[in-house]
């Protein structure tokens, strides 16, 4: 016999709003993510990928202290690297409003791109709990019949994809530029680098975006588990493997890869060329640095194919919502 | 010592409006016509929604969720119109599919936590809602296992502690002892039957088992292929016999025949051998006194199915004929 009771009690509080149920939904979806270990472990290591970054920044911060051991340390290198570091001082003396957002926007994009392949991946690890998990035990239909529409449910498995890519890749890069400019030894770096850091979100916030419908999609296309994470890594390495046959051939096929459309958004968003351009004209060694980049990459670098990837992406999108809006029903 | 915010037992207002109300409500899958013009108002009780299987019921409560889109016609449940009000109604409605439909790698407990909070409840108040819903229902420490290793009958517990986490006014269970053995059954029986008596949760009970819902219901409703054939009280549909029986004799067919003959009662001799006599009365004193003056001793005296048993029947043929 039970030592309490055990008979039903009728509930008399307050019901939660309905973002509230949109975020217990996103937050599920993001706890069984993380509960396996692997996915764990790309997110720590996303995050000393943030503490690499933080560490270049407060190395770069480091050149304007006279005395700072970063100095020492640059001073016993070999004579090229020290006049590039010793010009590179200068130019930050000089013009810190251009200098910091200079090498912050170059730092953010490559580090952005850097991150991008491991939030790929950990998102194909996450595919499961997003909907093929709900499609292969119907727990669809009980969602359904609580007091959240498909639009909610869907909001909500969204804001868990978005999550996981937060924890992956915006949230290391905006903690790196918010640690790195606390270590600069000026507080008008933060006013300096803000450029970089709107960079970073339009690209950040735009390619996850993307990327969350793209995954909801795939999710969605089959209640087999890995049938939907074969499916997500083999579009991702087809798209890698098409990008070089195809700028060969037909430089169009490069936008079948949204691991490639998202790379020529970020050359846009972050307009490297033009970073690197007034590097090259302040730094000239950096010039002649800069002149062993082959041809055909400089090109790419300076006149990304942005228009292109975003119709392409956005095509992509609107194929991932179709396919949302098919598989995601009650029955 | 019971949170501020519980109500112990009863609702002191037992509700008493409509809480299903149709008109022409129909519901096309291509050529066939799952639902064809329900027109139905259903007051607050236990509720046996009975059909052969395809017969409709499932898509009834469905259309009802807005689960299904309704084609044609218009449903209102809990006074508020589906279709509109989806989220609201929802709200204070509570659901058992047919099949199972936990979340994969969650705990029991950790699920019916969950459902509370997609109805809206705060994070403490579900987790204490589903624990004692899952006393409730009958689950001991299983709870805290993953429901993927749940038998049949745990599944089915389980199922129910996640449609009433949230007090709902109106729960809707499609075949709730599918797939359970006998004691099973009838435990799950039991616990539905309380929600509407002890309760006074508003229960329909989907259900292809005329036992099942003869158990619990106290209104019955029959559908095939998509219509209603009969919507009243179960105490109304039992006390409407038809007065006749079946009498097995081993001897004598004849004496009996004669009798019945002189008082006009129309008397068949059944494929099986049994005598169909329609002695008209609601009682089976007159036809026991005809045997007593007789003095036949029949084998076995089987009175008219009454009009639920009747009626289900006939809702068997039609679906049988249609297959």
């Amino acid at each position: 016999m039970p030592l309490h009771d055990t008979s039903y009690q009728h509930w008399d509080g307050v019901h939660l709003g309905l973002w509230r149920r949109r975020w217990v939904i996103a937050r599920n979806g993001l706890a069984a993510a993380l509960q396996n270990k692997w996915m764990r472990n790309l997110v720590v290591l996303c995050w000393f990928g943030g503490l690499a970054m933080i560490a270049m920044l407060f190395v770069v911060g480091q050149l304007l202290v006279a005395d700072s051991v970063i100095v020492q340390w640059v001073g016993n290198l070999n004579p090229q690297l020290q006049v590039f570091a010793r010009m590179f001082t200068t130019w930050l003396e000089q013009h810190p409003e251009i200098s910091v957002r200079t090498t912050q926007d170059v730092l953010f994009c490559f580090f952005g791109i850097f991150l991008m392949p491991v939030s790929i991946f950990a998102l194909g690890m996450a595919m499961p709990v997003f909907i093929t998990r709900d499609l292969g035990s119907n727990a669809i239909i009980i969602y359904s019949s609580k007091a959240v529409s498909r639009g909610d449910y869907l909001m909500g498995k969204f804001a868990a994809a978005f999550g996981v890519l937060v924890l992956t890749w915006l949230g290391p890069v905006c903690t790196a530029w918010l640690v790195g400019n606390l270590l600069a030894p000026d507080w008008s770096f933060f006013w300096h680098a803000r450029v970089p850091l709107c960079h970073t979100l339009i690209f950040g916030l735009s390619s996850m975006c993307i990327l969350s419908v793209l995954a909801l999609g795939v999710s969605a296309v089959s209640p087999k588990e890995k049938t939907t994470i074969g499916l997500w890594y083999t579009a991702w390495i087809l798209g890698g493997v098409v990008v070089p046959i195809a700028t060969q051939t037909q430089p169009w096929l490069r936008h079948l890869s949204f691991n490639f459309n998202i790379d020529q958004i970020a050359l846009g968003v972050f307009q490297l060329g033009d970073d690197l351009k007034i590097a090259q004209d302040n730094l000239p060694i950096f010039g002649s640095m800069l002149s062993n980049i082959r041809p055909d990459t400089m090109a790419a670098l300076t006149a990304p194919a942005t228009g292109g990837s975003v119709v392409a992406l956005l095509l992509m999108a609107a194929l991932a919502a179709l396919v949302v809006r098919k598989r995601v029903k009650p029955e | 010592m019971p949170s501020p915010w519980v109500v112990p037992n009863l609702r002191l207002n037992m509700p008493t409006a409509p809480v299903i109300e149709t008109q022409a409500l129909t519901k096309v899958f291509g050529p066939q016509r799952a639902l064809d013009g329900v027109n139905l108002t259903v007051a607050p009780g236990a509720i046996g929604l009975l059909g052969p299987n395809g017969a409709g019921k499932s898509t009834f409560m469905k259309c009802l969720l807005q689960l299904q889109p309704i084609t044609s016609g218009s449903a209102k449940l809990l006074g508020r119109e589906v279709g509109r009000e989806g989220r609201e109604i929802r709200k204070r409605v509570g659901y058992t599919p047919e099949q199972d439909c936990h979340i994969p790698g969650m705990a029991g407990c950790e699920y019916v936590t969950y459902c509370a909070q997609l109805c809206g409840l705060p994070f403490q108040a579900a987790r204490q809602r589903a624990h004692e819903m899952l006393d409730f229902v009958g689950m001991g420490q299983e709870r805290y296992r993953k429901a993927d290793t749940y038998s049949t009958g745990m599944r089915q517990r389980l199922k129910l502690a996640q449609a009433i986490v949230h007090d709902p006014e109106i729960v809707f269970l499609d075949e709730p002892t599918n797939g359970l053995d006998p004691k099973g059954q009838a435990q799950i029986l039991e616990l539905v039957q309380s929600l509407w008596k002890t309760y006074g949760i508003t229960v329909v009970v989907s259900s292809h088992l005329l036992q099942d819902v003869d158990k619990i219901c106290e209104q019955i409703i029959i559908i095939a292929r998509g219509r209603v054939l009969v919507h009243d009280t179960l105490e109304n549909l039992k006390a409407r016999k038809r007065g006749a029986a079946e009498v097995v004799m081993s001897a004598r067919h004849l004496d009996l025949q004669a009798a019945c003959a002189r008082r006009s009662w129309p008397c068949e001799v059944l494929p099986n051998g049994h005598l169909k006599i329609e002695h008209q009365a609601e009682s089976l004193n007159p036809l026991l006194t005809v045997l007593h003056e007789l003095k036949l001793v029949p084998l076995e005296i089987i009175p008219s199915p009454n009009a639920l048993e009747e009626t289900f029947v006939q809702a068997l043929e039609i679906s049988h004929a249609a297959a």
